[in-house]
C-alpha cells in the first residue's frame, strides 16, 4: 500500500493550486485577518486575543481545504478511468479509498503546522510547547470529519460537480462555521446556523485547547456525530455505485 | 493449473434495470489461444468481457479466469486488461504509473522489453495529460503487459488508434501469441478479427452468434448487399436466388444477398435495366443481421432461453 501512497502524495502535492488553496492561503489569512479585526479591537486591548482566534480558524480554514481537496478527486480518479484501471491490476479491493484516506489526513498537516509557525512567529502568539503540540493534534484529530466529508462527495459527486463542491463546501464551512469572523458578531439566526456546522465545532477543538482546557466533551460528541454521518453516507453511495463504475 | 481454461463461463448473464446485455453466453477459451468477440455496438462484448474481468457481478451463471475467480485471477497477477473506459492518472508521468503497476507484480515483464513492445520508448517523462489518443493506448497496453500476465483482455484496443498504429499493434498481439499468452479482444472490426485471431466469436443481441475459426465465421457473415432504384412493385425480391432480406427507402431498393452473383443474374433475367445499380461487401451490422434471423447459423452451443426479442 505504501508504493500507492507515495504515489498519491507526490501526484497532489504537485498541484500548485492546491498547495496555494490550503497552505499558502490560509497563513495569508492569518496575518491579514488577526490585522484587520485585531486593529478595530486594539481600543479595546483585544488584539492577543484576535491573534489566537485567528490562529485557530484559519487552522481549521487550511486543515478543511486540504481535507477536502485531497480526498475529492476520488471523483478525478473515477472520471479519468484509473480507479477502473486499478480494478485490474492486482490491488486489493479497497486500497483506493484507504489511501485516499491516509493522503487526506497527512495532507492536513503541513497545513496546520505552517498556520501555527505564522501564528507563532508572525503574530507572536505565546503558547507552551505542550499547548502547541495539543492544539496540532486535536486540530489534526478533528479533520477526519472533512476528510470522510470529501471521500462522501468525491464518491458521489462527477468530476466537474466535485470541483465546484468543493469550493462551495469549503467556503461555506469556513464562512458559516465562523471561521472568517468571530460567531459572536454575527446576528442571532446565523449564530443558531453556526452551531450547527461542523466547522464551528472542529475550531471549537481548538479554542479550548488555546484556553488551556481540554476540549469541550460536546464539541468532540458532536464532530463523532458528523463523521460518523458523513462516513456512513460515503458507505451507501459506494455500495450503490462502486468507484470502478464508469462515469455519467 | 495449465489444463484449466484460460477463460471458462456458463451461462453468463448481465442485465441492467430491463436490458438484458448478456444473454446466457456459454464460452470456454483454451489457453494459448487468440479469440476475437466480433460484434457491433451494443452488442454485449464490453459486458462479457467486463463480467469476465470481475468489474461487475454477472446477474446469473459464472465466470472463472485461469481455474479462479475473476478478482482472485487478477490479484494473482494472472490478468492483465485494456478497458474501454480505462483511463491513467492525472498530475503523474507515464514512467511513474508504469513503476507503480509493475511493481504490483511478483515477476513483472523486464522494462526495456515492455516499452518496446509497447512501442513506448521515449515517452517516460512525458506527462499523462499530454499524451495523445494513440499514445494513451500505448502506455495502457504496456500497463496491460507489465506483469507479463499469461491471460490479456483487451476491450476494442485499437478504437483510438489510426492505421500505422493499428497494424503495429496486432503486430505485437501476433507476437504475444506466439509466445504463448492467451489473447481475447472485442472488436468491431471484422478485418482485424480475421488478421489476428484463431478464432472468432461472434456476439450479438448479447448472446453468442457464431463461435469457429476466422475462415468459417467469415464465409458465413462475408455477405454483399445490391442496391438500385426500383420505382415500380418489389413483389419476389425477397424469393431471388441468395437474398436474405430486403430494405430500403422511398425507391431504393437495397437486397442483402449471400451470393451476389444469382442475385444479379435473376435482377437481369428479370428486368431491362437497374438504375443506380451497387454492389457491395454487406457491413458488420447487417451480416449480424442475416446471421440473428438465420435460424440455421444459430452458434454451436448457445441456448437461447424465451428466444429473446430484440
Amino acid at each position: 500500500m505504501s508504493d500507492l501512497l507515495l504515489f498519491q502524495l507526490r501526484r497532489v502535492g504537485r498541484n500548485r493550486q492546491y498547495v496555494f488553496f490550503t497552505i499558502v492561503l490560509p497563513a495569508l489569512f492569518t496575518v491579514l485577518f488577526t490585522q484587520v479585526f485585531g486593529a478595530q479591537a486594539t481600543a479595546d486591548g483585544g488584539q492577543a486575543d484576535y491573534g489566537e482566534l485567528y490562529l485557530v480558524s484559519m487552522m481549521g480554514y487550511g486543515a478543511i481545504g486540504a481535507a477536502l481537496g485531497a480526498t475529492i478527486r476520488l471523483a478525478f480518479d473515477r472520471s479519468t478511468g484509473w480507479l477502473r484501471q486499478l480494478r485490474v491490476v492486482p490491488v486489493p479491493p479497497g486500497t483506493a479509498i484507504t489511501v485516499d484516506v491516509a493522503v487526506g489526513a497527512l495532507l492536513v498537516l503541513p497545513s496546520l503546522v505552517v498556520v501555527a509557525l505564522v501564528g507563532r512567529f508572525v503574530n507572536g502568539v505565546e503558547l507552551g510547547p505542550g499547548s502547541w503540540l495539543a492544539l496540532i493534534g486535536v486540530m489534526w484529530a478533528g479533520s477526519v470529519v472533512f476528510v470522510a466529508l470529501g471521500i462522501g462527495l468525491g464518491i458521489a459527486l462527477d468530476s466537474q460537480a466535485a470541483g465546484a463542491a468543493m469550493g462551495i463546501a469549503g467556503t461555506a464551512l469556513a464562512a458559516l462555521g465562523g471561521l472568517w469572523w468571530p460567531v459572536e458578531i454575527l446576528p442571532g439566526g446565523l449564530v443558531s446556523l453556526a452551531h450547527a456546522m461542523p466547522s464551528y465545532w472542529y475550531a471549537q477543538l481548538g479554542r479550548d485547547v488555546v484556553s488551556g482546557s481540554a476540549p469541550s466533551a460536546q464539541a468532540v460528541l458532536v464532530l463523532l456525530a458528523f463523521c460518523a454521518v458523513f462516513s456512513a453516507a460515503a458507505v451507501a453511495v459506494v455500495q450503490r455505485r462502486p468507484l470502478h463504475a464508469v462515469a455519467g | 493449473m495449465p489444463g484449466t481454461p484460460a477463460l471458462d463461463a456458463e451461462g453468463l448473464t448481465v442485465r441492467y434495470g430491463g436490458t438484458v446485455a448478456v444473454d446466457g453466453v456459454d464460452l470456454r477459451i483454451p489457453r494459448g489461444e487468440t479469440v476475437a468477440l466480433l460484434g457491433s455496438n451494443g452488442a454485449g462484448k464490453s459486458s462479457i468481457v467486463n463480467a469476465a474481468l470481475g468489474l461487475f457481478r454477472p446477474t446469473a451463471g459464472r465466470v472463472r479466469l485461469l481455474g479462479r475467480a475473476p478478482a482472485e485471477a487478477v490479484r494473482a497477477g494472472g490478468v492483465g486488461a485494456m478497458l474501454q473506459h480505462g483511463g491513467l492518472p492525472s498530475e503523474t508521468r507515464v514512467g511513474e504509473v508504469l513503476t507503480l503497476v509493475r511493481g504490483r507484480y511478483a515477476d513483472p515483464w523486464p522494462l526495456d522489453d515492455l516499452l518496446a513492445t509497447a512501442g513506448i520508448q521515449g515517452l517516460l517523462g512525458r506527462t499523462v495529460d499530454a499524451l495523445s489518443g494513440g499514445q494513451r493506448q500505448r502506455v495502457l497496453l504496456a500497463l496491460a503487459l507489465a506483469g507479463a500476465p499469461p491471460l490479456l483482455v483487451l476491450d476494442e484496443p485499437t478504437s483510438a488508434m489510426d492505421v500505422g498504429g493499428r497494424q503495429a499493434f496486432w503486430t505485437t498481439m501476433r507476437g504475444l501469441a506466439d509466445r504463448g499468452h492467451t489473447v481475447v479482444f472485442a472488436t468491431h472490426h471484422l478485418d482485424e478479427a480475421d488478421a489476428v485471431a484463431d478464432r472468432v466469436v461472434v456476439v450479438g443481441g448479447g448472446r453468442v452468434l457464431a463461435d469457429g475459426s476466422a475462415a468459417a465465421v467469415k464465409s458465413r457473415i462475408a455477405g454483399r448487399t445490391v442496391r438500385f432504384r426500383c420505382p415500380g412493385p418489389r413483389d419476389g425480391l425477397a424469393a431471388l436466388p441468395g437474398v436474405t432480406a430486403v430494405d430500403g427507402v422511398g425507391e431504393l431498393v437495397e437486397l442483402s444477398t449471400s451470393d451476389a452473383e444469382a442475385t444479379l443474374r435473376a435482377l437481369f433475367a428479370d428486368r431491362d435495366a437497374l438504375p443506380g445499380l451497387e454492389v457491395r461487401g454487406a457491413t458488420l451490422e447487417q451480416a449480424f443481421l442475416h446471421l440473428t434471423t438465420a435460424p440455421d447459423t444459430t452458434a454451436r452451443d448457445t441456448t437461447a432461453p424465451d428466444g429473446a426479442p430484440r
